[in-house]
C-alpha cells in the first residue's frame, strides 16, 4: 500500500477542506483497563485520552496487543469477563458510557455506536440471510419499529450504497464473495445511523484490489454522511489514506496523537519514526528499510518509566525512570517522550 | 435440494445393496448351508424345501443364489421362517416392526427435544453449580452399562415400586374380547404421533416467516399446545381408548430407559456444541448488534449449535438400535429385537436373517430422515450438488 | 538468529561435506527422540491434570488394572490350593449358612419353609428350627468378600477375572481399529481421489451397520472368543466413523508446509504419511481409541449377557447368570450378583471415557476452560 506525502497544511481535511471547529462528539479520557489473568494483572490500556470530532476519521495503530482493539471494545462495552476498568471515563455525545447499565448500554450498542469488523466473512451467521441480519438490528434499534416493507427499502438502500446489487438482500452469506461481505458489514453499520463507527481491521483479510474498494467505500461514508469513523489497524498505510487524525499506541500507552498529515510528515515520537521507516513508499525516495528490532513488551510486567524505552534508540537513564508526560507541540499534535528532539526530520535508513 | 435428496437415495441404495450382500456372505459361510438346516427340521414337508430349494437357487452356482437373494429382498420375500413355520418371514417381521418403530420413535424424539433444550440452557450457564450437576448426571447416565442399567429400572420401578408392569406390552386379561388387534392399536397410535410430527414441523415452517420474535414464539406455543390438546382428546374419547391405555402404560418404563441414556449423550453433545458455536464471530457480532442475550443463544447460538448434533443423529442410529434391541429384551417388549434374539436363539436361520436386514432397512430410513433434516437446517448444503 | 555457512573453500567438491563445522549433538538419535516424548508427555500430563475428571478416569482404570494384574498373582499364591474353590469359572463352594424355618418365607435368604426344610432332610420341621444348609448364591462372608454366585463361584475372583478379560478386549479392539482407521484415513486423505471416494464410501457403510445385530447373528452361528471379538470389532469400528474424522484430521495435516519441503528432500509416499501425515494424526487417534474400548466393552458386556459368546468368564456373563438364572428381581436382597459386575462394566468403560473427554480438551485446544 502506498502513502502519499503531501504538504501538511493546517486545520484541512484529506480533501483541503477546512475541518469544523472542534466539535467533539467523542472523548476518551484517562482510559485505564486491565485484565485478570492466572499470574496477574495485565495492564492492556494505561491513561489513553483521545477526542473525536463530528465528521472526522481518527486512526489508532500500533502492533499486536499494544491495546487498541482494548480501547475499540471499551465504545461498546463488549470487553471479556476478566477485564477491569480501573479508572476514565468515556464520554459519547455527552453521554457518559462507563456509567450506563448493562441494558441502557444494549440499547445503545448499534444505535449509537457500530463496528465494522475484522474478517466480516465470519461476522455473518451462515444459517440465516444477510438482509435478515440486517433487520434483525433495525427491528432493535429503530423507534418506532418499521413495517417490513420500511425496512427492506431501507436495507436495498444500503445495499446500493456500499455497491451491491440490492438481489442479494435475500441470499445466504455463502453466496457473497469476500469483498461483498465486508461491504454488506459497512452496510449494516449504517442501518442504525449510529454516531460513531468502529472500523476493526477493515481491509485486513482482503486483497488488494478489495481493500481499495472498501476504503473508498468507508471514505465515501464519511465525507458523505458526515459519519464520525474510528480505524483500528496495524497497517499504517491504510490509516494514512483516510483518517483525518492518527493516536500510536505502545503497549497500551498513546505515545503520539495528531493530524495525520503531519505525523506522517514529520514523526516526533521514536515508535512512530521506527514504525515509518520499516514501511515502504510507492512514490516517495528509494531507501532501505530499518525494520523495528526487539519485541512488545509482556504487560503483565510492563517496563518501568517509558514503557518504549528497551527498544528506543535515544533511550536515556530518564527514560528507564520517568514516564515521559503527554506534552502539545501544536495545537492538536501531542506526544509523550523525553528525547523527542533527538529524532532527525527524515526517515531512517538502514544501516549497510 | 431435490438433487440433492436424490443424490441421496440413490447412495443408500447402493448402500443396501452392499449391505445385502455383507448379509450374503455370512449366511453363506456360516458352517453348513441352509438346507442342511432344514432338513434336519423335521417340522417342515419334503415338498416346501424342496420349492425353498428351488426358490433360494440352492441347487445353482453362488452368483445365481446371490441374484435370487437380492431379487427376493427386494420384493418383499424374505423366505419362511423355521421355528414358526409356516409363518413367512415378512409377516412375522411386519408384526413386529410397529412395535420397535414405536419404541424407536418415541425415544427419539423425547431424547432430542429434552435434550437439546437441556443442552442449551447448560451451555448458557457455564461454570455454575447446575451446570456441573447436570453434567455430572449426564456423564454418569451416558457411561451407564445399559443392559444393567435396563435391570436395575426394570426391579426398582417394577418390582420394587411396583409402579409398571414387568415387561411385555399389554395385559392380556384385559384384551379378551377386544374388538381390535395389537398391532391395530399400535399402528393407530403410530399414525397419530407421525401426524402430530408433520403437524408440528408445519407449524415450525409456516410461523418461521413471522418476524418479531415474541409474537413467533407466542404464536408457535399456542399451536402446538392446540396440536396437544386435539391429540389428548381425541385419544379419550375414541373406542380404542382403553387399549391404548394399557399400551401406553406398558410403554413407559422401556421408553423411559432407552430415552434417558440417549437423552444424556445428547446433552453432552448439544453442551459442546453450543459452546464450540459460542465462539464463533457471529455471536460477538449480534452481540455488539444489541441483541439481546435470549435471542442470540436461541436464534445464533442454538440455531447453529443444532448442525452437529442433527449430524451425530447418523451415528446415534447404531445406539438406539443396539439398545432398543436390549430394551426389548429385558422389557419382553416383543418388536423386533426380540423376535431377532428368539430366532437366533433357535438357529431359526430365515428368521434371523430377515430381522437382520429390516433392521438394516431402518437404519438407512433413519439415515435418510437424518441427511434431509440436516439439509434443511443447512442452507449451505442446499446449493451443493 | 543463524549464522550463515561460510561458503566452501574452493577446490572441493560439493560432495564432500565439511563436517568439522557442523555442531553435533553428544547424544544419539533415539536418545534425544525419547527426551522429547518425556517432555511432551509431562507437558501434556500438566495439561491433562487440570481435567479432574480425566485424573478420575485415570485412577479408575488403573484400579482395574490393578485388580487384573492381581488376580494372577493369587490365583498362584493364595488361592493355589483352592482352586476348586476360587476358579472364576469351574470352582464352586459349598457355603454353609443357617436358616430359619418359617411360615411364609419373606427373606429366601436366610428363611426357608417347611417345605424347603423337608428337602433338606429335616423330616418334622417347626416354627423357628435352625437348619443348616449350603446354599448359592451366598451372600459376602469372610471366605467370600463380594460372595458366591447361583452356581457357587467366587465373585471376587470371577470381578478380576473380568478384569483381565476386559483389558484383552478392550486393548485388542482399540488398538486394530484406530490402527486401522489411522492407516485408511492418512491414505484416504493423502491420495484423495477415487482411493478417498471409495474409502469413504466404505466407511459409510460400515458407520450404517447396526453393529449389535450383526455381531447378534455372527456370535449366534460362530462360536467366537475374546481376540477374534477383539478384531471384529476393531475391524468393524475402524473402517467406520473413526477412519472419517481421522482423515478430515489427516487432511488438515496434508497441505502442511513440512509435507512439500519432504517431498522436495524426495521423500517417497509411504515415507511422508508415515513419518509426517500419521504422527500428526496419532494424538486424536489415540483419543479415539479410549472411545473404542468403552465401545467394545459394552459390546462384549451386552453379547455375553445374552449369552452368544464363547468366552470362559466376563463381567457380563456374571450378569448374564444373574439374570437367567432369576435373580434379576431380587434386586437389592440379591445385590453382590448384579451391583459388582455391572458397576464394573460402567466403572471401566466410564473410566476410558472420562480419559477420552479430558485428552479432547488437551488435543483439542478451543474446548479449554480459560
Amino acid at each position: 500500500m502506498t502513502f502519499e506525502e503531501q504538504p501538511t497544511t493546517e486545520g484541512q481535511d484529506m480533501t483541503g477542506t477546512p475541518t469544523a471547529l472542534a466539535d467533539p462528539i467523542l472523548e476518551v479520557d484517562g482510559l485505564v483497563m486491565n485484565y485478570q489473568v492466572q499470574d496477574g494483572m495485565v495492564s492492556a490500556v494505561e491513561d489513553v485520552s483521545f477526542t473525536l470530532n463530528r465528521g472526522e476519521s481518527l486512526g489508532l495503530v500500533g502492533e499486536s496487543g499494544c491495546g487498541k482493539t482494548s480501547v475499540a471494545l471499551s465504545l461498546i462495552q463488549l470487553l471479556p469477563d476478566n477485564a477491569v476498568v480501573k479508572s476514565g471515563t468515556i464520554d459519547l455525545d455527552g453521554e457518559k458510557l462507563l456509567d450506563l447499565s448493562e441494558e441502557e448500554m444494549r440499547q445503545r450498542r448499534w444505535s449509537d455506536v457500530s463496528m465494522v469488523f475484522q474478517g466480516a466473512m465470519n461476522a455473518w451467521n451462515p444459517v440465516y440471510r444477510v438482509g435478515d441480519q440486517i433487520r434483525e438490528a433495525i427491528d432493535i434499534h429503530w423507534d418506532p419499529r418499521p413495517s417490513t416493507a420500511e425496512a427492506k427499502a431501507r436495507i436495498a438502500e444500503l445495499f446500493e450504497l456500499v455497491g451491491i446489487n440490492p438481489d442479494m438482500v435475500d441470499r445466504y452469506p455463502h453466496e457473497f464473495s469476500g469483498g461483498m461481505k465486508q461491504r454488506a458489514v459497512i452496510a449494516m453499520a449504517l442501518s442504525c445511523d449510529p454516531k460513531i463507527i468502529i472500523a476493526d481491521e477493515p481491509t485486513t483479510a482482503l486483497d488488494v484490489i478489495v481493500q481499495e474498494q472498501v476504503l473508498n467505500e468507508l471514505r465515501a461514508v464519511q465525507e458523505n454522511l458526515g459519519m464520525s469513523i474510528i480505524y483500528i489497524s496495524h497497517d499504517i498505510a491504510v490509516i494514512a489514506e483516510i483518517t483525518n487524525n492518527i493516536g500510536v499506541m505502545y503497549a497500551g500507552k498513546l505515545v503520539e496523537f495528531g493530524p495525520t498529515k503531519e505525523v506522517f510528515a514529520r514523526p516526533r515520537h521514536p515508535y512512530t519514526w521506527l514504525i515509518l521507516s520499516s514501511t515502504p513508499s510507492v512514490t516517495g525516495e528509494r531507501r532501505k528499510l530499518a525494520p523495528l528490532e526487539g519485541e512488545p513488551p509482556n504487560l503483565l510486567d510492563p517496563p518501568t518509566g517509558c514503557r518504549f524505552h528497551p527498544r528506543c534508540p535515544f533511550a536515556t537513564d530518564q527514560c528507564k525512570e520517568e514516564e515521559p508526560p503527554m506534552e502539545y507541540v501544536d495545537t492538536v499534535h501531542r506526544l509523550a517522550c523525553w528525547n523527542s528532539d533527538q529524532v532527525p526530520v527524515g526517515l531512517l535508513e538502514a544501516a549497510e | 435440494m431435490a438433487r440433492y435428496l436424490v443424490n441421496r437415495i440413490l447412495q443408500m441404495l447402493l448402500l443396501f445393496v452392499l449391505f445385502l450382500t455383507i448379509l450374503f456372505f455370512l449366511l453363506n459361510a456360516q458352517p453348513g448351508d441352509i438346507s442342511a438346516q432344514f432338513i434336519g427340521n423335521p417340522d417342515i414337508p419334503p415338498e416346501a424345501k424342496e420349492i425353498l430349494r428351488r426358490q433360494l437357487g440352492l441347487d445353482q452356482s453362488l452368483f445365481v443364489q446371490y441374484l435370487f437373494y437380492i431379487k427376493n429382498v427386494f420384493t418383499g420375500n424374505l423366505g419362511v421362517s423355521f421355528s414358526q413355520y409356516p409363518r413367512s418371514v415378512a409377516d412375522i417381521l411386519l408384526t413386529a416392526l410397529p412395535r420397535t418403530i414405536y419404541l424407536f420413535l418415541s425415544a427419539t424424539i423425547l431424547a432430542y427435544v429434552v435434550g437439546f433444550q437441556t443442552g442449551k440452557l447448560v451451555a448458557w450457564k457455564r461454570g455454575t453449580a447446575t451446570e456441573r450437576v447436570t453434567m455430572v448426571g449426564s456423564i454418569m447416565l451416558y457411561t451407564v452399562f445399559y443392559p444393567w442399567f435396563a435391570i436395575l429400572m426394570l426391579w426398582y420401578f417394577g418390582s420394587q415400586l411396583g409402579w409398571f408392569p414387568l415387561g411385555k406390552f399389554l395385559d392380556p386379561t384385559k384384551w379378551f374380547d377386544a374388538p381390535y388387534t395389537a398391532n391395530q392399536v399400535f399402528n393407530a397410535m403410530l399414525l397419530s404421533i407421525f401426524l402430530a410430527l408433520v403437524v408440528v414441523v408445519a407449524i415450525f415452517y409456516f410461523t418461521g416467516k413471522i418476524e418479531e420474535y415474541r409474537q413467533r414464539l407466542i404464536v408457535r406455543r399456542v399451536l402446538l399446545a392446540v396440536t396437544a390438546v386435539v391429540l389428548i382428546v381425541y385419544w379419550m374419547i375414541t373406542p380404542m381408548s382403553p387399549f391404548a391405555v394399557d399400551i401406553a402404560y406398558h410403554t413407559v418404563l422401556p421408553v423411559t430407559t432407552l430415552t434417558l441414556v440417549f437423552y444424556a449423550g445428547i446433552t453432552l453433545l448439544t453442551r459442546s456444541s453450543m459452546l464450540e458455536t459460542l465462539r464463533e464471530d457471529y455471536i460477538f457480532t449480534a452481540r455488539a448488534k444489541g441483541v439481546p442475550e435470549k435471542i442470540i443463544r436461541d436464534r445464533h447460538a442454538a440455531r447453529n449449535a443444532l448442525l452437529p448434533v442433527t449430524t451425530s443423529f447418523v451415528l446415534a442410529i447404531a445406539f438406539v438400535i443396539g439398545g432398543g434391541i436390549v430394551t426389548e429384551s429385558i422389557f419382553s417388549w416383543p418388536g423386533l429385537g426380540l423376535t431377532l434374539l428368539g430366532a437366533v436363539t433357535v438357529e431359526d436361520v430365515p428368521l434371523a436373517m430377515g430381522a437382520l436386514v429390516m433392521i438394516g432397512v431402518l437404519a438407512l430410513i433413519a439415515h435418510l430422515v437424518a441427511d434431509i433434516l440436516y439439509a434443511f437446517l443447512d442452507p449451505r448444503i442446499r446449493v451443493q450438488a | 538468529m543463524t549464522e550463515v555457512r561460510d561458503r566452501k573453500p574452493e577446490g572441493e567438491s560439493a560432495t564432500d561435506a565439511d563436517l568439522s563445522d557442523i555442531q553435533v549433538p553428544d547424544e544419539s538419535l533415539f536418545k534425544i527422540r525419547l527426551k522429547l516424548l518425556w517432555r511432551s508427555f509431562r507437558r501434556n500430563w500438566a495439561l491433562f491434570s487440570r481435567n479432574r475428571l480425566g485424573v478420575l478416569g485415570v485412577v479408575i482404570v488403573l484400579f482395574f488394572g490393578f485388580l487384573a494384574m492381581l488376580h494372577p498373582i493369587l490365583m498362584n499364591t493364595v488361592w493355589s490350593e483352592k482352586h476348586a474353590i476360587y476358579d472364576p469359572v469351574i470352582g464352586t463352594d459349598a457355603v454353609i449358612i443357617e436358616k430359619t424355618v418359617v411360615e411364609d418365607v419373606n427373606d429366601p435368604l436366610t428363611q426357608m419353609s417347611f417345605t424347603e426344610a423337608m428337602i433338606a432332610g429335616e423330616f418334622f420341621p417347626e416354627e423357628g428350627m435352625i437348619i443348616e444348609v449350603s446354599i448359592a448364591p451366598a451372600p459376602p462372608n469372610k471366605d467370600h468378600y463380594l460372595g458366591t454366585d447361583p452356581f457357587g463361584r467366587d465373585i471376587l475372583s470371577q470381578l478380576m477375572f473380568g478384569a483381565r478379560a476386559a483389558f484383552t478386549l478392550g486393548v485388542i479392539a482399540a488398538v486394530s481399529a484406530v490402527v486401522l482407521a489411522t492407516i485408511v484415513g492418512s491414505v484416504a486423505a493423502f491420495y484423495g481421489g477415487w482411493v478417498d471416494t471409495w474409502l469413504m464410501r466404505q466407511a459409510d457403510l460400515i458407520l450404517l451397520l447396526p453393529l449389535l445385530p450383526l455381531l447378534i447373528v455372527i456370535g449366534s452361528f460362530w462360536d467366537i472368543g475374546l481376540v477374534q471379538l477383539g478384531i471384529m470389532i476393531g475391524i468393524l469400528s475402524g473402517l467406520g466413523g473413526t477412519a472419517i474424522i481421522l482423515k478430515s484430521q489427516a487432511l488438515s495435516v496434508k497441505v502442511k508446509p513440512f509435507n512439500d519441503a519432504a517431498r522436495v528432500a524426495g521423500g517417497s509416499s509411504r515415507h511422508i504419511i508415515v513419518r509426517h501425515v500419521i504422527p500428526n494424526v496419532l494424538p486424536l487417534s489415540f483419543l479415539y481409541m479410549m472411545f473404542e474400548v468403552t465401545g467394545a466393552i459394552f459390546l462384549e458386556a451386552t453379547l455375553s449377557f445374552f449369552g452368544l459368546l464363547s468366552i470362559p468368564m466376563s463381567w457380563g456373563i456374571m450378569i448374564n447368570t444373574a439374570h437367567t438364572q432369576g435373580y434379576t428381581l431380587f434386586g437389592l436382597a440379591a445385590w453382590w450378583l448384579l451391583f459388582p459386575a455391572g458397576l464394573a462394566v460402567t466403572l471401566f468403560a466410564a473410566g476410558f471415557f472420562l480419559i477420552g473427554r479430558a485428552m479432547d480438551e488437551v488435543v483439542n485446544p478451543r474446548l479449554r476452560t480459560r
